[in-house]
């Protein structure tokens, strides 16, 4: 008893750090933009996806084959996550320029309609290029059940969760104490005012959503040992990852964390008990948060009046 | 030339006229003030100083360069810096927070930055109390100096002060017009727009009246203080 309870805490943070991580990103467009990618599911498939091209590229293995499961040893898995995060951060760039900031800060909400384009072409391309069956990507460590107080946990679940946590901790660093994070939040905050004080909006506005896109990116990455890559994986991720942002408090990014970790340990404890209660008692409760604190659990306000 | 010459701009919101063909010009050392009514258009026309509002027509040149179409961010580095209408400061961050952000242009070292605030505290005592607080959570009179503040942290040669008596107490007032004196003798170059017209034309060697959208009146604080026009619509007299 005491072991699948185990079982369920582990799997439940390694997803909760995907859901949390993917959160924070929706969390640091709002902030910044008051806008946000509806397609930062696609961003996690495609980042999977690019993730496996690195690999077979650094493996030296035939695209033919399956990734042999050495494929991502050693400094293989950590130089595909810089390059996912890099190549799906600059797909950020491309996506705030073409979809965001023609809308941005303009009546209506033509961003989330362009947002949403933006995934559905970027989806059609990656099925072109990899086509719509899941591959295999091997996790560093192994995929070799470990034994703890008898609960079986995958070296990649741990993976996950340390990365998600030192990636969570970078970033708060990153807000909260360097000149660039107190630049960002003063956007976020005022951008009419963050000019005046020098600071290039749009420049930090781009920086962003290309922030954000690496995070979907590298999300889709860790995830994909334990479900496998498929360029349909995010958009299940993202949907949780927005309720748990939502949860949380989306202007909040310490509450999107929150709310990313209690959404995967939820997930995980009522598929202990019924797995196909899961969604029904997960969005109940989601529905009853929002009930009673529409601006989420830390949010300070309601959302704007868009 | 002058130091700053704002000529012939019309400014706009959309459809909606703002300013109209208002030419001003401030000199080196000056203080210099707009005066008018609520919605005459004012703070619009610091806006544009600032860079933060689009000209429809006109041009505005600064030390002899014409920066109409300088952007808001690089207008700091050029040597302007606003402190705007309600204070604004980053309500979530602290004081010394805020006082660092004002000086993002200068990409200052560590030393020099903590030299530049050390300054400012100087100048507003009160802020190096209230240094590690939420600006939020300061008096109206103390996130006005913060604002003040603020925008010096940039090193401006031209400070534009946006209705910096707004909603404060009589005697926080008289501390600001105060502060304003100070920097004019240390040899600051002051614009400021102020709905009290009879504190901003006694501070000011010159001033501009404005009415709806236009300069209607100019001269120096002394005259328009006498001006029978002046004293009836903003005086009271």
């Amino acid at each position: 008893m005491l072991a699948t309870w185990l079982q369920a805490l582990v799997s439940g943070l390694a997803i909760g750090g995907v859901y949390a991580l993917i959160a924070l990103s929706f969390s640091i467009t709002f902030t910044t933009t008051k806008t946000l990618n509806f397609s930062q599911g696609e961003f996690i498939g495609v980042g999977a996806f690019l993730g496996v091209a690195v690999l077979y590229l650094l493996s030296g293995q035939d695209e033919g084959a399956a990734l042999a499961p050495g494929a991502s040893a050693g400094f293989n898995y950590p130089l595909a996550a810089i390059a996912v995060g890099a190549a799906v951060g600059v797909i950020g760039i491309l996506l705030f320029i073409t979809a965001v900031r023609p809308f941005a800060g303009k009546p209506g909400m033509s961003w989330v309609m362009s947002t949403i384009g933006f995934g559905i072409i970027l989806q059609s391309i990656g099925l072109a290029i990899w086509g719509p069956a899941p591959v295999n990507l091997p996790s560093p460590f192994g995929d070799d059940v470990i034994r703890i107080a008898g609960a079986g946990v995958r070296p990649q679940e741990i993976l996950v969760l340390v990365v998600a946590i030192v990636l969570m901790i970078g970033l708060d660093l990153l807000l909260r104490r360097t000149r660039m994070g107190k630049a960002m939040r003063a956007v976020a905050n005022n951008p009419s005012v963050a000019a005046l004080m020098g600071i290039n909006v749009s420049a930090v506005m781009i920086g962003a959503f290309a922030l954000s896109s690496a995070l979907a990116g590298i999300g889709g990455l860790l995830v994909a040992p334990i479900a496998s890559a498929s360029i349909f994986m995010g958009l299940g991720i993202a949907l949780k990852a927005f309720s748990g942002a939502i949860v949380g408090g989306l202007d909040n990014p310490r509450g999107c964390i929150f709310g990313g970790f209690a959404l995967g340990l939820l997930e995980a404890s009522v598929a202990l008990w019924q797995a196909q209660w899961r969604e029904i008692v997960i969005f109940l409760l989601i529905i009853l948060v929002l009930a009673i604190r529409p601006q989420g659990l830390f949010g300070a306000r309601t959302l704007d009046k868009v | 030339m002058a130091m700053l010459e704002v000529r012939d701009i019309d400014l706009a919101y959309g459809p909606i006229r703002a300013v109209t063909g208002v030419s001003i010009r401030v000199e080196q050392g000056e203080v210099v003030a707009i005066v008018g009514a609520n919605g005459a258009g004012k703070s619009t026309l610091l806006k544009s100083i600032a860079g933060l509002l689009p000209l429809s027509g006109g041009s505005i040149h600064f030390e002899d360069a014409d920066i109409s179409t300088l952007p808001a961010h690089r207008r700091v580095g050029a040597g302007i810096a606003l402190s705007p209408e309600g204070r604004q400061v980053f309500p979530d961050q602290t004081v010394r927070d805020n006082l660092e952000l004002g000086a993002w242009s200068r990409r200052l070292n560590v030393g020099d930055l903590a030299a530049a605030v050390e300054q400012k505290y100087t100048l507003f005592p009160r802020l190096r109390e209230r240094q590690g607080q939420m600006a939020m959570t300061l008096s109206g009179g103390e996130q006005q100096m913060l604002a003040i503040a603020r925008a010096l942290m940039g090193a401006p040669r031209l400070l534009l002060l946006d209705e910096p008596s707004l909603g404060l107490a009589p005697l926080v007032i008289r501390d600001i017009f105060l502060t304003i004196r100070k920097l004019r003798a240390a040899g600051m170059t002051v614009l400021l727009v102020e709905q009290m017209a009879n504190l901003a034309l006694g501070i000011a060697d010159r001033a501009y009246v404005l009415e709806t959208g236009r300069v209607t009146l100019s001269g120096t604080g002394a005259e328009l203080l006498q001006h029978p026009q002046v004293r009836a619509a903003y005086l009271g007299h």
